[in-house]
């Protein structure tokens, strides 16, 4: 690939613009869906029933964000929804970290164990635990509660992977002479090991909202009182209520993605980092 | 019957009264006054209640019951209501779990089609006819068709106070059938085959698209589709279930009313099925946008029609006539409604409250007729004759939709019936399957169901 | 790693001693710190995993209502759904779904990697533009695919220039799984195309030189450096696809319902209905013992990799 830099020629270069071309009509392609969802908010009713698609609206009915925001609790489902991701977010970017430093960093009799033990709950997610789980929640008196909606989502395993993994890179080297130096633990954690693991930190801060703020079947389990809604519950109870027209829920829709595509936007590079992508350019 | 207003007077006197006793005796004595004055209130002393009532979700039906409830609230405020609704197709599963975990409501609407699981399991309560209003329980059985009560009755006890009954009816767009030269009063289909021959000479397509179905059956929800099939299939002869408690859906009977219900598509080509789940979450939407001309609903509100299609509300180019029939003039349709009930494990001071609270809510059925007309009432007594329930456009048609239709079976496994019910309707009119075959499934699928339950 | 670590806690041990007698008390205080890292986590998934999985298992042999105590039925509820029909189906659609999703979203993975990967102007933002529909909430993917996926939506009128009229993406139970997959797959492969990507980009370039020196195609390229070297994040991905879709609920039950009939049901689906709707509790528990038993196949497979990449990685 980089051998292409010592042969521009007219040939590679008309190449590389049809594949940039190419490459760029499949994303388009690709995010066609979203454009759709957009365009679809801003247009009547009526041209739902149509089932021809208008991409620029003829006219522009922007009233459908307020319209459908008055449809039900949404200012309230949104923030039910905000509260519950961000308290996921908060407690696995703690959570995560210390047991992934756990196991990264330190040797204790049963660390394998409990490695193996962490890495099976990957094959326990809440829609294989869905009927003990509602009881467990149940017995702790937490149905209708935000800590119910949050509670089996607070730690996931794969969170403390990906801790795992970015502090396996983190020279121990450091530690220890941090710890002769007579650090405490937790300093050096802060101060020595998160700073490197930046990276990781901002995906699994992305991922672990995003899982939370799309959850359904949880939440449809747990909650019965619509003060506790989260938007996804609203969403499709949206459908069932008379009349509402097709249109405002896709602009429900669009208002909740703004906030996990703002969210990305401002991990963005941390994110890429994270992935390993800092060799693209 | 009711006589709230004069009762009404009364504590004004006495609150006067009350204060200056208060001033001047203890705590005692204030409790042997309030003690005394709450007999003329309908609250039970001043002891705040907390209540929870559920319903499902109607955009005229829910805001009544609100706002019947916030009336009550007001007038005693030591009763506090949390009310919740959910939608219509919800509430009977979020009732059973809420009963299973302990936090079900102590007052909700059931479905008429769930009574027999919530009597079977003891969930629901015996309520006092006295204080609903009624002097006996003859006078309360005498105010009901049998048919509404008898779901709510049982061992001589009333378990539920019917509030709304009513039947479907076929809902048309006169416009339609004048513009493809049918008379909207002669030519409604009184038959099957009528209704298929209307529906195909309704029907407009465009190459392979429909742009406009002269008929369509809902088939988003198994509700629907239990609502819908019901009457086809009582009217063809056949039952739900035999003697025996077997299900007997995939009978000669059984395969005649899938036929006829299979036919306005097949047959006459008249509906698109797919179009039908595919699109608007709600099937009538399709017929207040003009792209069905007839449909099978409940009664459905002036003002909704008015808020879909102003022009069909205001000329107006809609009609309700009766289900057709396998013979003419012996057309009816599902028949359901809804019955106030108190869950059994509510205690007794608020099962009391309630009983209190539902007599007010019903205190005023002109009340009810207003804001959620033409959902009819299930009582006789204080409504029909009113001058303003009389002059509704059609209100014939409405009480004969109430009286004489069928109710749907009232069977302890409803929601596996209905599933399977809609699986075997999808898998008949979207994938062309077998009829015979279909329902022979479907009869399986509810035999297992009844036969689990009755395991225990 | 090891090897560079002893002699630093030989060093550390040391000067510990020389501190006084706090060697192995310091080395032991370390490890405490080690298990207090993991206690929280471990103790909140003893609480809401493996707790709740062995009240499952032995939910799976009661019935259970919930408004009455659990009574034994022993082995009666796997042998009813051994019998039943729409369980067999449910669960043979679920493995359908997970076989054709997975295979898929390799494959669509692995294709949108490479093509970011030829570095074309442009290629940083398509894979950022891409990636934002992983990013979309699940609920609104499903909303606006079912629109979509109408007999005359979008999907349909594109295939209008090659003379399709319509088409019953939904309602046909020929089509409804495979446009259940399309979904599915369109909202996954974008992330594992940036794993994929990550891994194609750490294949150093030399390889690729030495391989066109000795005069091989670019097919032959791929196949004997690209793929070998990208053979464990390969079998990452398949792995952990292969887990997200064995857990699907929204997809099928907001676009489809589980229809036309039973075609698209799938057992997560299988056990809300059982428990919540059906009150039977008991048996929605057996069916998350089957659902389980399907995770553990591929998770014990992950756990294999990890933990041999583990030992080379230690070594």
């Amino acid at each position: 690939m980089s051998g292409a830099k010592a042969r521009l020629d007219s040939g590679s270069m008309l190449r590389r613009w049809l594949g940039a071309a190419a490459l760029a009509a499949l994303a388009f392609a690709f995010v066609l869906p979203i454009l759709w969802m957009a365009t679809t908010s801003f247009q009547a009713g009526e041209k739902m029933f149509q089932l021809t698609t208008e991409w620029i609206p003829a006219v522009w009915h922007p009233e459908n964000y307020p319209n459908a925001l008055s449809r039900a609790a949404f200012p309230r489902y949104f923030l039910n929804s905000g509260i519950v991701s961000i308290a996921v977010m908060g407690c696995n970017l703690v959570f995560c970290t210390l047991a992934g430093y756990g196991l990264a960093k330190f040797r204790f009799p049963g660390d394998r164990f409990a490695l193996l033990l962490i890495l099976s709950t990957l094959m326990l997610p809440l829609e294989v635990t869905l009927v003990p789980t509602f009881l467990v929640i149940h017995k702790f008196e937490w149905l209708n509660t935000y800590q119910g909606i949050a509670g089996p989502l607070l730690i996931d395993a794969f969170g403390v992977f990906l801790m795992r993994q970015s502090m396996l890179a983190v020279s121990t080297e450091y530690l220890e002479a941090a710890r002769i130096d007579g650090a405490g633990e937790l300093r050096i954690l802060w101060q020595i090991v998160l700073p490197q693991c930046k990276p990781a930190l901002a995906v699994l801060a992305v991922f672990s909202f995003r899982d939370s703020w799309d959850q359904f079947l949880w939440p449809l389990t747990v909650v019965s009182v619509d003060r506790f809604r989260t938007y996804p519950l609203g969403l499709a109870l949206f459908g069932d209520d008379y009349g509402n027209p097709p249109t405002e829920q896709m602009a429900i829709a669009v208002l909740a993605t703004i906030p996990m595509f703002l969210l990305f936007a401002v991990l963005q590079r941390a994110v890429q980092r994270g992935f390993g992508l800092s060799g693209l350019k | 019957m009711l006589d709230s207003k004069s009762r009404r007077a009364k504590p004004a006197v006495d609150r006067k009264t009350r204060r200056r006793v208060l001033r001047g005796l203890g705590a005692a004595g204030a409790g042997a006054v309030v003690g005394a004055a709450s007999r003329w209130s309908f609250a039970q002393g001043k002891a705040p209640i907390n209540l929870s009532f559920w319903t499902f979700d109607n955009p005229q039906q829910r805001p009544w019951l609100a706002k019947r409830i916030k009336l009550y609230t007001d007038q005693n405020p030591n009763v506090k209501v949390d009310f919740q609704w959910f939608p219509f197709g919800d509430l009977g599963k979020k009732l059973s779990v809420g009963f299973a975990t302990g936090t079900a409501p102590e007052g909700f609407v059931s479905q008429d089609w769930f009574m027999p699981v919530w009597l079977d399991k003891g969930l629901i309560a015996p309520m006092d006819v006295s204080r609903l209003g009624y002097s006996s329980m003859a006078a309360f059985t005498s105010d009901f068709a049998p048919a509404f009560v008898n779901g709510a009755t049982k061992d001589g006890k009333a378990y539920g106070y019917p509030l709304w009954f009513y039947g479907y009816l076929n809902y048309l767009n006169t416009k339609d059938f004048k513009q493809v030269g049918l008379d909207p009063v002669k030519d409604a289909p009184k038959t099957w085959e009528q209704l298929g021959e209307v529906a195909k000479r309704l029907t407009v397509k465009d190459g392979g698209k429909f742009t406009r179905q002269g008929f369509k059956f809902a088939m988003h929800a198994p509700a629907w589709t239990m609502i819908q099939f019901n009457p086809i299939l009582i009217g063809a002869g056949g039952s739900w279930f035999d003697a025996s408690g077997k299900c007997t859906v995939n009978n000669a009977a059984g395969v005649k009313a899938m036929t006829v219900r299979a036919s306005i598509a097949r047959q006459y080509g008249a509906e698109d099925p797919a179009d039908t789940i595919a699109t608007p979450p709600l099937p009538q939407l399709d017929w207040f946008k003009e792209r069905a001309s007839m449909f099978f609903c409940h009664p459905i509100p002036p003002t909704l029609i008015q808020a879909q299609n102003p022009n069909m509300a205001s000329v107006p180019y809609y009609s309700e006539v009766q289900y057709p029939g396998f013979q003419p003039g012996k057309g009816f349709s599902s028949t359901y409604g809804f019955n106030l009930v108190i869950s059994a494990q509510a205690s007794k001071d608020k099962q009391e409250v309630l009983h209190d609270m539902y007599r007010f809510v019903m205190s005023d059925p002109v009340d009810c007729w207003k804001d959620t007309a033409p959902f009819t009432m299930a009582r006789k007594s204080g409504w029909v004759d009113n001058p303003a329930v009389k002059a509704f456009p059609h209100m014939e048609e409405f009480i004969i939709a109430r009286d004489e239709g069928v109710f749907l079976p009232r069977t302890l496994v409803y929601n596996e019936l209905a599933d399977a019910m809609h699986r075997a309707v999808q898998k008949i009119m979207l994938n062309r399957a077998d009829i015979k075959a279909s329902l022979d499934e479907a009869a399986a699928e509810v035999d297992r169901a009844t036969a689990a339950y009755k395991k225990g | 790693m090891n090897g560079v670590a002893a002699p630093a806690r030989a060093k550390a041990g040391a000067a510990g001693l020389r501190r006084g007698s706090r060697g192995f008390g310091a080395r032991y205080r370390i490890q405490l710190w080690g298990v207090g890292f993991i206690l929280p986590t471990v103790l909140f998934f003893a609480v809401f995993k493996y707790g709740p999985m062995l009240w499952a298992l032995e939910l799976s042999f009661t019935s259970y209502d919930m408004v009455s105590a659990p009574h034994f039925v022993g082995l009666d509820n796997y042998r009813s759904l051994v019998a039943d029909p729409i369980f067999r189906e449910t669960l043979l659609n679920t493995l359908v779904y997970i076989g054709g999703s997975t295979v898929l979203i390799t494959l669509v993975g692995l294709g949108l990697a490479l093509a970011v990967s030829t570095r074309v102007p442009g290629a940083r933002h398509c894979m950022t533009a891409m990636f934002l529909t992983n990013l979309m909430p699940i609920i609104a993917v499903c909303l606006v695919w079912r629109f979509l996926l109408h007999p005359h939506g979008l999907m349909t009128q594109l295939l209008h220039p090659f003379g399709v009229d319509r088409i019953d993406w939904l309602t046909k139970s020929t089509t409804a799984m495979p446009a259940i997959i399309l979904v599915t797959v369109w909202r996954f492969a974008p992330y594992f195309m940036v794993v994929f990507l990550a891994g194609l980009l750490a294949i150093p370039d030399e390889y690729y030189e030495a391989a066109r020196i000795d005069g091989a195609t670019a097919l032959q390229r791929f196949r004997y450096v690209t793929l070998p070297m990208l053979a464990p994040i390969l079998f990452f991905v398949v792995v952990v696809a292969a887990l997200l879709c064995a857990r699907i609920f929204l997809m099928p039950y907001i676009i489809t319902g589980g229809g036309p009939g039973n075609a698209t049901r799938v057992l997560s689906m299988l056990i809300y209905e059982t428990g919540f709707s059906y009150l039977k509790m008991g048996r929605a528990a057996a069916i998350s013992a089957v659902l389980f038993a399907i995770m553990m196949v591929f998770t014990f497979l992950q756990m294999r990799i990890y933990m041999r990449r583990e030992e080379a990685y230690l070594r």
